[in-house]
């Protein structure tokens, strides 16, 4: 049996002891247990496999919990009008690069919280700030994270590419919601720079719980941005100042 | 005439037109069904046929002339088959006829109505590229030469105001009190001939259909392209009215398709994208045409040679591949998209200013129901289902109730009026025998 099936299954099954729905903080995390999931619940023999490997710690498979993304949980679970009632700066006249990321999207029969060729939830969180979250050619690009392991150079070019037509459409910035392409745009932003010898790539890049803490009024400290690499200063100061008046 | 000797046809398209003639002329009396207030079908929308370029309503139009004056033919448009009862050489098919809202015999084609009516609504003769009025003549050479209120978009039908039709119209032939009337016709035979629709290429996102204004169906192409289109006849791009310099057409969209779609072939993309591309290329020579085919099924008598001619003569060029996902650059509206060239097995990436998609062709939706009335059977695509497909192709599962044209299998125009020659000689015969008793 690939391990892959039983540290799925396992994650599965310690959430279902507890009684609770898995929620995936990344897109590929999320893709792989709906991956594992989509198996385990075709296949009853699969499952008496993996509950033979997890019954040594008294942990069982039955299927009872689901894997949610984070675009299902505020655009469902959550919900639009929740978030608007929580906001109490608006993100109004900004405009933002909507990243969905692969794995949010792909492989589509197992499941993903998102239409694969015409994605549209991360667009409405967005425009939910009060923000744009404009159309731009190159917005399923991948980010390129999984070939850094193999060739990283092929690698920052890709994210650079996308980065590269960002630069020239008047974003005031790039929201994620996936840590792998978060890191890759934002941490590798300066080696992207280098690579393409680009000094005019400066795009800050969120993750989107900051952008909605943001609006929500939260501490930029208490949201991290201080640990942001890409120049998120650009897009807060911008704010700051629209909402000094 | 003997009751005996009738037929109905179903379906006014070319394939409905060239039945009725035939059994016309033959001394049947024919009683022809089209559900629209104007005869023509889809061969009226088209600009020019493959592989000859001729006009096609100019081929078109005196047969449809031909059909309102043959003292033997009955033509009831805005009307359908609603019941059929009996068997072969001895139907009774009720036959409703839609209210027109103007008097067929005091109208005179004047367009007075259409010209004060206040209402706009989508154009389907223009693919909805242009606005009619609520009262309307389908397209200029539509027979009957009568205008007809559309009773989904009529203010006075809709919401009990306006009238203004009736005020301007000195014939005196807008009639708001007309009734749906049914009539039982006795007929030998039954020709179906309910032609074609064509498939909405939205669901297939990949190809930003109605996402992205530069992509547009083969037949909305045709539209605008042709004299009588929402242009005038001048190819401009629906976002910004500019003249495309790059054009490319993607084949199979919906077709051969083992996904969303229909698996089958439309058995005539090729050739329209073929001749399609020669009209682009007439209308602007410096254009770049490019078509994006999965194979060339150019089969048929002078087919071969007609893409030989575009690619040659005309310089279009071919490439065997498909768009992977069309993107749109929203500063100029044009459209990109990566593709694999599978005779070199390499990745190139294009970028054209108009995308045509060659959509896929299905049988008319209305089908199930009709299929129902006449109690045959469709195959699950819609197509009517013969019980032999080689020895005779042209019958139905219902003894006396033939088919031609598209509603029996994908096919061309020559196709199509060649079954439809084939699907007379088969009523004839039932005739022959009805009449021997």
């Amino acid at each position: 049996m690939p391990t892959m099936f039983y540290l799925s299954a396992r994650n599965l099954a310690l959430a279902e002891k507890e009684g609770l729905d898995l929620f995936a903080l990344c897109n590929g995390c999320h893709a792989s247990i709906s991956e594992v999931k989509h198996a385990l619940d075709r296949d009853p023999q699969l499952v008496k496999q993996v509950n033979e490997n997890l019954s040594s710690e008294g942990l069982e498979y039955r299927g009872n919990s689901r894997v949610l993304h984070l675009l299902e949980i505020l655009n469902g679970e959550v919900g639009v009008e929740k978030i608007r009632a929580s906001l109490t700066h608006d993100l109004e006249g900004f405009r933002f690069a909507p990243h969905y990321g692969c794995h949010a999207l792909r492989p589509s029969v197992v499941g993903r919280p998102e239409d694969p060729e015409d994605p549209k939830i991360l667009d409405g969180l967005i425009r939910t700030l009060g923000a744009e979250a404009a159309y731009y050619p190159e917005r399923l690009d991948c980010c390129g994270s999984s070939l850094g392991l193999h060739d990283i150079e092929a690698a920052l070019k890709i994210a650079g590419g996308k980065l590269n037509s960002i630069k020239g459409r008047g974003f005031d910035g790039m929201v994620v919601v996936c840590p792998f392409c978060y890191k890759m745009y934002d941490a590798r932003q300066d080696i992207i720079k280098r690579v393409l010898e680009d000094e005019e790539i400066r795009i800050p890049v969120f993750y989107y719980t900051q952008l909605l803490g943001l609006a929500m009024g939260l501490d930029a400290k208490k949201l991290g941005l201080h640990l942001n690499q890409s120049p998120v200063e650009l897009a807060i100061q911008k704010m700051e100042a629209k909402w000094r008046g | 005439m003997d009751k005996a000797s009738s037929v109905v046809v179903i379906g006014g398209g070319i394939a409905g037109i060239q039945a009725s003639l035939d059994l016309a002329d033959r001394g049947v009396r024919v009683h022809l069904v089209e559900k629209s207030p104007s005869i023509g079908g889809k061969m009226a929308l088209l600009d020019k046929t493959f592989p000859t370029m001729d006009c096609a309503i100019c081929i078109l139009a005196p047969k449809m002339i031909e059909v309102y004056r043959h003292p033997n033919i009955d033509l009831l448009t805005l009307s359908e088959v609603t019941c059929m009862e009996g068997d072969a050489g001895n139907f009774k098919v009720t036959v409703t006829k839609k209210p027109r809202y103007i008097n067929e015999s005091k109208c005179i084609g004047c367009g007075v109505c259409a010209s004060k009516c206040p209402t706009k609504v989508p154009d389907e003769a223009q693919m909805g590229l242009s606005m009619r009025k609520a009262a309307y003549l389908p397209f200029p050479q539509a027979v009957p030469l009568i205008y007809s209120i559309d009773e989904r978009s009529c203010l006075f039908l809709t919401k009990g105001i306006c009238r203004v039709c009736e005020k301007f119209c000195e014939a005196g032939a807008i009639d708001f009190e007309q009734k749906a009337e049914e009539r039982v016709i006795d007929a030998a035979s039954i020709i179906v001939a309910t032609g074609l629709e064509t498939y909405d290429p939205s669901p297939l996102k990949e190809y930003g259909y109605r996402r992205f204004k530069n992509v547009v169906t083969a037949l909305e192409l045709e539209r605008m392209v042709t004299a009588t289109g929402p242009t005038g006849g001048q190819l401009l791009r629906p976002s910004d009215g500019r003249h495309p310099d790059s054009v490319a057409f993607v084949q199979c969209v919906g077709s051969r398709s083992l996904s969303e779609g229909y698996p089958y072939c439309s058995a005539v993309c090729c050739m329209h994208a073929t001749k399609e591309s020669i009209l682009v290329k007439e209308h602007s020579p410096e254009s770049k045409v490019t078509i994006m085919y999965t194979d060339m099924r150019a089969f048929g008598k002078g087919f071969r040679e007609f893409v030989n001619r575009a690619r040659d003569e005309y310089g279009v060029e071919y490439i065997r591949g498909k768009p992977a996902e069309v993107r749109e650059e929203p500063r100029d509206g044009g459209l990109s998209f990566w593709y694999e060239d599978t005779e070199t097995g390499e990745i190139h990436l294009k970028h054209v200013d108009l995308l045509v998609l060659c959509t896929a062709l299905t049988p008319s939706h209305d089908n199930r129901r009709l299929a129902e009335i006449l109690g045959v059977e469709l195959d699950e695509h819609n197509f009517f289902v013969q019980p032999d497909h080689m020895l005779s192709p042209l019958a139905t599962t219902k003894e006396g109730v033939f088919v031609c044209g598209y509603s029996q299998g994908p096919k061309d125009i020559p196709d199509t009026i060649a079954e439809a020659s084939g699907a007379t000689a088969m009523s004839a015969e039932v005739i022959r025998r009805a009449m021997r008793g």
